[in-house]
């Protein structure tokens, strides 16, 4: 199942749907209805490639018969751009198949990884920025985003990390952690979306930081299909 | 005084802060399974389960379990995949106890499991009650 979170844009005055982000979510009453167990397992099972495929085809499916008309992003595993050689290939076709123009994509790339084949994760990246698509990396802060992937990549979306936006208002130590990564996105041409908004005082805290990207429970929790469409179309 | 949870026949399990007792069980066999989770449940368990060595993995690193009740062998392979869990969970949290639970248990498998850290090792068929009291007995024990 195909769950849409929106990303908002908030200024002083408004917000706006600036993007919404497709999650995926196995059966439910399954273990695999949750993400964290169901990814857990495909990545234990090797089978990157092919859930990525799956979920991605379902994501374009789920935005086409909505009325989203913003920019659309989907997870997908570093180790798949590293491996999947006709990734574009498939991308694109999925894409016309289901009338979701490459340019609305975000591929938000996932679960980065120590070591790769460098050469042919990049030349992936090369490759879908060629047809229009843009790259966020997730999870920044954590794990392997670190500052030479980031430097390399030069995603156009820098995704904090839920750990230091939750009630980051609170917490000094975050918000200098988050202005450092806001800083470098500056440096790096890109833009900040800062995720696992739960108040009104993050906002505020965010807005502060330079931080107008925002996401979380706090702002619309992940919904079905049918639920976005509706709010889209008021 | 500890909140204690009312079993059937009068067992009963000491649960802290009122805390239900967290249990996975990783078996293969349809059947097996079933029984073990209902009769858990019933027993006020938390239970979640796995039916080969991956999905018990995906389970273990995204939940905190005071048990594993793991059969030795899954997906009728002769490796001892219940072994595999065991060592598995010894590395991602020391504090869960394990129950092998098999119908192949030789005794040079036995003493590997208890080398590997097993709390306890049980003979298939075991009586349900029997599997229950080695649990409440591990769980009291820690």
């Amino acid at each position: 199942m195909t769950l849409f979170q929106p990303i908002f844009e908030i200024s002083s005055d408004r917000r706006t749907r600036f993007a919404v982000e497709a999650l995926s979510r196995g059966p439910a009453g399954s273990n695999a209805e949750r993400a964290d167990v169901l990814f857990e397992y495909v990545r234990r099972k090797g089978k990157e490639i092919e859930v990525d495929r799956a979920c991605t085809s379902a994501a374009l499916k789920a935005a086409a018969a909505t009325a989203v008309e913003c920019a659309v992003s989907i997870n997908v595993h570093a180790s798949t751009l590293e491996r999947d050689d006709r990734w574009v290939e498939f991308l694109t076709e999925a894409c016309a198949a289901h009338g979701v123009p490459l340019t609305r994509l975000i591929l938000e790339i996932v679960e980065q990884q120590k070591f790769w084949d460098e050469r042919r994760f990049f030349r992936t990246l090369e490759q879908l920025r060629w047809v229009g698509v843009r790259i966020a990396v997730d999870d920044i802060g954590l794990g392997y985003s670190n500052y030479r992937l980031l430097i390399e990549i030069r995603p156009e979306f820098f995704k904090i990390d839920p750990y230091f936006v939750t009630s980051c208002a609170n917490k000094p130590e975050a918000c200098a952690a988050i202005e450092s990564i806001r800083v470098l996105a500056d440096r790096l041409g890109g833009q900040v979306i800062a995720e696992g908004i739960e108040s009104e005082s993050d906002v505020r805290t965010l807005g502060c930081l330079g931080i107008h990207l925002l996401q979380g429970f706090y702002l619309a929790p992940p919904q079905t299909v049918a639920r976005e469409h509706a709010m889209c179309a008021e | 005084m500890v909140p204690r949870l009312r079993l059937p026949s009068g067992m009963t399990a000491a649960a802290p802060d009122n805390e239900r007792y967290r249990m996975l069980i990783v078996e293969d066999e349809f059947t097996v399974l079933f029984a073990l989770r209902k009769y858990f449940a019933a027993a006020g368990y938390d239970v979640d389960s796995a039916r080969e060595l991956e999905e018990a993995q995906a389970l273990i690193v995204t939940n905190q379990y005071h048990v594993v009740i793991a059969d030795l062998r899954l997906s009728g392979s002769s490796a001892a995949e219940g072994l595999e869990v065991l060592r598995f969970v010894r590395h991602h949290s020391r504090g869960t106890k394990v129950v092998i639970l098999t119908a192949y248990g030789s005794a040079e498998i036995q003493s590997s499991a208890r080398v590997l850290g097993a709390a306890a090792f049980l003979q298939k068929p075991a009586p349900l009650p029997e599997i229950r009291a080695t649990v409440l007995r591990l769980l009291e024990e820690s």
